[in-house]
């Protein structure tokens, strides 16, 4: 029985996510890196265990949601036997239907969350309606922050927060498309990722504001093997 | 709109920064349809709307974008490529449908909004493409792949090279100098020092 409810799900879903991407134009491939980014160094989606975690956090608020429902309706029916036979469709409808919708939208949001790292930075695509592709490079990096409450640590995922210079919004979790920050939400390896992330932030030498003139002549003026030997030379011409 | 094949990656490449002067009238149609949905609002945020798409004006220069709109209060933004920090690409489903896409560029501002929104570009992703090559990573990351053979290499460190190499020869011809001097004359030598 519940094999073939799976199967029906999973029929209802692909129809869902069919006309999600014929008639919405949700793309249902990973974003696409610029050229001259260099290699693709990890594309990859939140892990299977963000789908639980939103899961999880569904059925209690559908259970809190339809227990204060059906509540209400038990209550009419025990009052007044004939309204609550003419509510129950009602009450049961406002139980039952929000609930498929919002089962079905954590299904499409986990679906349609893409991170892509690349050896410049790392493109972050989320969203059914409103699509947003967030870019940020790693010259840009300030801070990665990695995140893990006690139900994220009983799934093995994290967030990590990617945050460039610059103020507004907020930093909580809530503020996924704010400004000046990339959240990848869930993702099973936090700590490697964060270390990728880092070690390419410290690799650029002008990480963080600015601009990086001041460094190339920095580089240029800098001296070279044959002037130490020069130098040696003159230093010895003098000693002897 | 998204695709990943190696023979699509040229096209989007060739973005034309210099044709881009107009948002593209597909932006009026969205602002339609936005207004629209306001319903009662619909005059008045269609004329703001409108007086928006008609004034709206780009320059991509080589330095930087320029951005200008505005009927009663003119609005004029200035922005480096290399101030960039991050390029947000937003489609909503009318958007989407009407192939558009909005640009937003920030900086680091203290301001979570973008600094700049760019509408009604058509080929927004080569856009992007093109903001993010100028960008600081990217500059940085030509110069230490190219210029270091060419640049780095070639004039500045020889210019300094060339002049200790000159200073090394003036010090050991002095030297020479010196020695022939004490050969010949080391009384005087001795009672200099």
């Amino acid at each position: 029985m519940s094999k073939v409810a799976d199967r029906a799900g999973r029929w209802v879903y692909r129809g869902v996510w069919g006309v999600l991407v014929g008639w919405l134009r949700v793309p249902d491939e990973a974003p696409n890196v610029p050229p001259g980014s260099g290699e693709v160094v990890r594309s990859l989606r939140p892990a299977p265990g963000f789908l639980s975690y939103l899961k999880v956090g569904f059925w209690v608020l559908a259970v809190i949601f339809d227990v204060v429902i059906i509540g209400v309706w038990v209550l009419i029916l025990a009052a007044n036997p004939i309204a609550g036979a003419i509510t129950a469709p009602v009450f049961w409808g406002l139980a039952i239907i929000p609930d498929i919708f919002a089962y079905v939208a954590l299904h499409v949001r986990f679906d349609t969350t893409w991170y892509v790292v690349t050896e410049r930075g790392v493109r972050i695509r989320r969203g059914v309606w409103i699509i947003t592709e967030n870019t940020i490079t790693f010259e840009n990096v300030q801070n990665v922050s990695v995140r893990q409450g006690p139900l994220q640590r009983h799934f093995g995922i994290a967030n990590v927060l990617v945050q460039t210079a610059g103020g507004g919004g907020s930093t909580a979790e809530g503020g996924t498309s704010a400004g000046h920050q990339g959240l990848l939400e869930g993702v099973d390896d936090a700590q490697a990722l964060r270390t990728l992330i880092m070690q390419r932030a410290e690799a650029s030498k002008s990480a963080g504001l600015g601009d990086d003139h001041h460094e190339q002549r920095e580089g240029r003026g800098s001296l070279g093997p044959a002037h130490v030997a020069a130098l040696r030379e003159i230093r010895d011409a003098l000693a002897t | 709109m998204d695709t990943r094949s190696e023979a699509d990656r040229p096209a989007a490449a060739e973005f034309d920064h210099r044709a881009v002067t107009r948002p593209d009238p597909v932006l009026l149609k969205h602002y339609l349809i936005l207004s629209l949905c306001s319903g009662p609002f619909f005059p008045v945020v269609f004329l703001a709307h409108y007086c928006r798409y008609i004034t709206l004006r780009y320059r991509f220069d080589d330095d930087g974008i320029w951005m200008a709109w505005g009927v009663l209060f003119k609005r004029e933004i200035n922005l480096a490529y290399r101030r960039v920090q991050d390029i947000n690409v937003t489609r909503g489903v009318i958007q989407r449908w009407l192939g558009l896409a909005s640009v937003a560029v920030q900086t680091a501002s203290a301001n979570s909004m973008p600094e700049m929104k760019i509408e009604g570009v058509l080929d927004a992703d080569g856009l992007r493409d093109f903001l993010y090559a100028k960008m600081r990573g990217a500059k940085g990351h030509r110069d230490a792949a190219a210029g270091a053979t060419e640049d780095g290499g070639a004039d500045a460190p020889d210019e300094a090279l060339a002049l200790l190499v000159e200073i090394r020869d003036g010090v050991s011809t002095l030297r020479a100098r010196v020695d022939a001097l004490e050969a010949t004359n080391p009384g005087g030598d001795g009672a200099a020092s």
